[in-house]
């Protein structure tokens, strides 16, 4: 290997390196969250199972139980949507940061961070519609969900899976979670999955990985 | 027992008071009258000034990167496929900065908070009840990103700018020129108050990268944005397949009160 350096060449590398656009990753097989708005007790064990997982200080919360109350009586509701990070088939977060630390797993589709790499300029917070990237104003980083890949990788399921009392929310294949097809009690015999529910932002954007069993208020018509 | 708990509560009831009073008096706001300010809810907000917003959160444009990852990558030494633009300068910023104070932003747009964030109530996580037609308020987020995709989305369809293909594959057939057929092409662009028009256009024809910036090179999203069609003079009255369904002027909050026409 010659040891001289050939400015020229790496000149022209360089110029052809520019403008080169994001090229979004293809995964082998997509993994998603499922979640039963409906059955969810919002009691935020898995909030806490993810934060003990993580290390997380009070700030931080990589899944979030979202309560979502209203009506007049007699006509009341209430319902949860649980999210964390919707490891996108096309995600946001991915293409914004300057230091390559978000990257996605080809075999499972997994969206994951090493922020060992994070400067905090925090553009993939902004850019990602959901919420999911969070800030950690203590190490002034960002950090993520990434679905416990140790967990995956080791043939067992995330934390907040794990720590759910209801078995409302699981994770599977997105193709099975979305045409019901998924081996899990987190939806019942009769239920429908939805991709989208109310208030939640438009999944063309980034098209999360994630279905519902949405509440009857939180269907979108 | 009794009458210790009342005592208790009288005292406490005064220090409170006191306290208020004072904070009132010497004109400090505390955390919570802050946060249920007017000024975080529409309409006020409609009509905040930068220099409000900025009076308490002066830190979005005075914050640092770090100049080192935690793993000691240098910030120096860092750039994502969207920052080897010609248009990118300086070092690595927040986004807050590179919006509104960076030289590119302060050229070419006119960017207020308001812009963007557009209030939220703290106390719910959605709007009660939930209304999709409300889609401005969404789950746990500041800002509704179909404000970003404006700036954010994908490249225009190749096939109906009738390029043979993406234009960063094919930007050397036109010399990285986009001005080579828009010039041409009518069209009343950027006709939105958060936008110089003029001065894109003028940096537009000095380098395409200017262009490229937005309309695909900046994509976090992989849809587009489907930009208005404002009328220009000699405009066809019938809208080509692909138009249809587009709007003819922007959002309300975004017009230009007195709306200029292109040149011709």
């Amino acid at each position: 290997m010659s040891t001289k350096k050939d400015v020229k060449k790496i000149r022209e590398a360089v110029k052809r390196h520019k403008r080169e656009t994001y090229t979004p990753v293809s995964p082998d097989m997509q993994m998603g969250f499922v979640h039963n708005n409906v059955d969810c007790i919002g009691c935020r064990a898995c909030e806490i199972a993810c934060k003990d997982k993580n290390g997380l200080a009070p700030g931080p919360r990589f899944r979030r139980v979202q309560y979502i109350e209203g009506g007049t009586y007699p006509d009341v509701f209430a319902y949860k949507v649980n999210m964390s990070c919707n490891h996108c088939a096309s995600p946001a977060c991915l293409p914004t940061c300057p230091t390559g630390a978000i990257f996605k797993r080809k075999k499972d589709g997994i969206v994951d961070i090493d922020s060992t790499l994070c400067i905090g300029c925090r553009r993939c917070e902004a850019a990602c519609p959901y919420g999911a990237p969070q800030y950690d104003p203590s190490e002034n980083i960002v950090k993520k969900c990434n679905m416990c890949v140790d967990e995956i990788d080791a043939g067992r399921k995330p934390y907040c899976v794990m720590a759910c009392m209801m078995r409302v929310l699981d994770i599977g294949p997105v193709e099975k979670i979305w045409d019901g097809s998924l081996d899990t009690v987190a939806l019942g015999p009769l239920d429908k999955v939805s991709r989208q529910v109310k208030n939640m932002a438009n999944i063309e954007l980034t098209k999360p990985s994630i279905g519902f069993v949405a509440h009857s208020k939180g269907k979108l018509k | 027992m009794k009458r210790y708990c009342l005592f208790l509560t009288l005292l406490l009831l005064s220090m409170s008071t006191m306290t208020l009073w004072a904070a009132q008096k010497s004109g400090e706001i505390n955390y919570n009258q802050a946060r249920w300010d007017p000024l975080h809810f529409q309409p006020v907000i409609a009509t905040a000034t930068n220099d409000q917003c900025l009076s308490c959160h002066q830190e979005v444009l005075t914050r640092e990167v770090l100049t080192k990852s935690p793993a000691g990558v240098s910030v120096k030494d860092t750039l994502a496929w969207y920052q080897t633009l010609t248009t990118y300068e300086g070092l690595q910023k927040t986004f807050h900065q590179r919006h509104l104070t960076s030289n590119l932003s302060i050229k070419l747009m006119n960017m207020q908070c308001n812009t963007c964030h557009q209030g939220n109530d703290p106390r719910e996580q959605a709007v009660v009840p939930p209304n999709h037609n409300k889609s401005q308020y969404t789950l746990r987020k500041q800002v509704n990103p179909e404000i970003c995709l404006m700036c954010h989305g994908a490249f225009p369809d190749n096939i109906v700018m009738g390029l043979p293909g993406p234009w960063e594959t094919s930007k050397d057939i036109f010399q990285n020129n986009c001005l080579l057929c828009h010039a041409g092409i009518r069209s009343n662009r950027h006709q939105v108050n958060f936008l110089n028009a003029e001065a894109i256009e003028t940096a537009g024809k000095e380098n395409s990268d200017v262009c490229y910036g937005c309309h695909g090179g900046r994509q976090w999203y992989r849809i587009q944005s489907p930009y208005p069609r404002n009328p220009w003079p000699g405009m066809a009255k019938e809208v080509p397949e692909w138009a249809k369904d587009r709007p003819t002027e922007s959002n309300r909050r975004f017009r230009i009160t007195k709306q200029k026409t292109a040149k011709k």
